[in-house]
């Protein structure tokens, strides 16, 4: 039974169908299944299945947003239980978009995917300059900073941030990930990144791998 | 015409720049011409693909002007087999389009949140307004108003730039269509006029190689283009 659950939950996802993604997961949830489950058997692998089809070239954006839609509308069903199951947070991630750039969807499903591999996200938005970087790590001591860029202009950027943190002195506090359409490993190693994610899934292992708890 | 290494000159260049080449390259200056279809950037590898596809298909070794920028790293990990390439070092078409890399920049520090227009973004139907409207032949007009909200909420200016007053004027009220449908997000609409300075010296280049400086990229023979050949 709970197959059938999880399988329409990770259609409804990859399908971008909201109305079922809510509507499955109340129903996974009134049938005992656990929040943790539901997410991790169901939404999480339509957003995979996600991941790999737009790298393909076989969905576009517009179907990447409402996939993301879809799996963020069942997560707030989710949410407040999986905070209520009492498993220890996985760690914090100060989490944006770099300065100059303005592109916030795959930073925000970075974050999603990270949440729901249990971390806690302070989102610091878009066009996220330096400074606003260096305050956030002050503020909210995360374990780990991740930055996101759109365009090659910008991810330029992703470099004079980690310089900045450098100079405050923050840099051996956190690690840091990388990632956006432009970048790669070869980018994120030349910046002095302690991680690149392809894709969201993969940021979010790379998330856990980065605290010691892949 | 051949370049000063003696080698033909093969062009390969994104439609978007199809009339300003059409206007200044030299007749006979070369041997073939292959405009790619402006939509590949969307999908990067994809452009790869198409690129290689064209460089791979030219069978006497020539020395081929790629009118390109990287592109969203479509133009990464190109191969020249036999070939000698030339491409401009630049992120994408703007630069190209606007003269060089300092407007570029100006521009972009100015406002980063610019939407860029151009003739032919308009001809193919590449702007937000023609988005829209196939969203909603595909999705329907909420999901199709969703989805451009999206996307293009962050952006404050919609930027249209030709290369002469004729084709401002002459595309003008499409542009403007394009602006009003815009203003929901509050984008300004503003004009520029391109210079052509950037092609006219890829252009240069391409006949006497050895005047290639830091704008541009040159790959050898048997050699493969990376990212960070394309940063500076």
């Amino acid at each position: 039974m709970s197959e059938k659950i999880f399988e329409k939950l990770s259609t409804a996802v990859l399908e971008g169908d909201s109305g079922t993604s809510v509507e499955t997961t109340q129903k996974g949830l009134d049938e005992g299944l656990s929040a943790g489950d539901i997410l991790h058997s169901g939404l999480i692998v339509g957003m995979n299945e996600v991941g790999v089809r737009f790298k393909r070239g076989d969905m576009f954006v517009p179907e990447v947003l409402m996939s993301a839609e879809a799996m963020s509308e069942g997560m707030k069903l989710l949410r407040p239980l999986l905070a209520k199951s009492g498993v220890k947070m996985a760690g914090k991630i100060v989490m944006g978009t770099v300065k100059g750039d303005l592109h916030d969807i795959g930073k925000n499903l970075v974050s999603m995917m990270c949440e729901g591999a249990g971390f806690e996200i302070v989102n610091i938005g878009f066009d996220a300059a330096p400074e606003k970087f260096i305050e956030a790590i002050k503020e909210h001591q995360p374990n780990i900073v991740g930055m996101s860029a759109m365009l090659t202009t910008t991810m330029r950027a992703m470099g004079h941030t980690i310089k900045a943190i450098e100079e405050a002195g923050l840099r051996d506090t956190v690690d840091v990930m990388v990632g956006g359409a432009p970048v790669d490993q070869e980018f994120a190693d030349r910046i002095g990144a302690d991680g690149y994610g392809a894709n969201a899934p993969a940021s979010a292992d790379l998330a856990k791998e980065l605290v010691g708890i892949a | 015409m051949t370049s000063s290494n003696g080698l033909p000159i093969v062009v390969i260049a994104c439609k978007v720049f199809q009339s300003q080449l059409e206007r200044l390259m030299p007749e006979n200056m070369a041997q073939d011409i292959t405009f790619l279809d402006y939509g590949l950037h969307r999908v990067p590898d994809q452009l790869t693909v198409a690129v290689q596809e064209t460089i791979d298909s030219i069978e006497k070794p020539s020395l081929i002007m790629l009118a390109y920028g990287l592109c969203g790293n479509g133009l990464r990990g190109i191969k020249s087999g036999q070939h000698t390439l030339i491409i401009p070092r630049t992120d994408d078409c703007i630069a190209i389009l606007l003269g060089s890399r300092k407007k570029y920049i100006q521009e972009f520090e100015a406002t980063p949140g610019t939407y860029y227009l151009t003739k032919g973004w308009l001809e193919s139907g590449s702007n937000p307004l023609q988005e829209y409207n196939e969203y909603k032949e595909k999705y329907g007009e909420k999901d199709a108003a969703w989805i451009m909200d999206q996307q293009y909420k962050h952006y404050e200016r919609l930027a249209f730039v030709a290369h002469t007053r004729n084709d401002i004027e002459k595309y003008r009220p499409q542009a403007q269509e394009v602006a009003k449908y815009c203003e929901q997000w509050g984008f300004r609409y503003e004009e520029i006029l391109g210079s052509d300075s950037y092609i006219q010296r890829l252009i240069e280049v391409a006949t006497k190689l050895d005047q290639a400086d830091k704008e541009f990229v040159v790959i050898p023979p048997n050699r493969e283009t990376t990212q960070a050949m394309f940063m500076r």
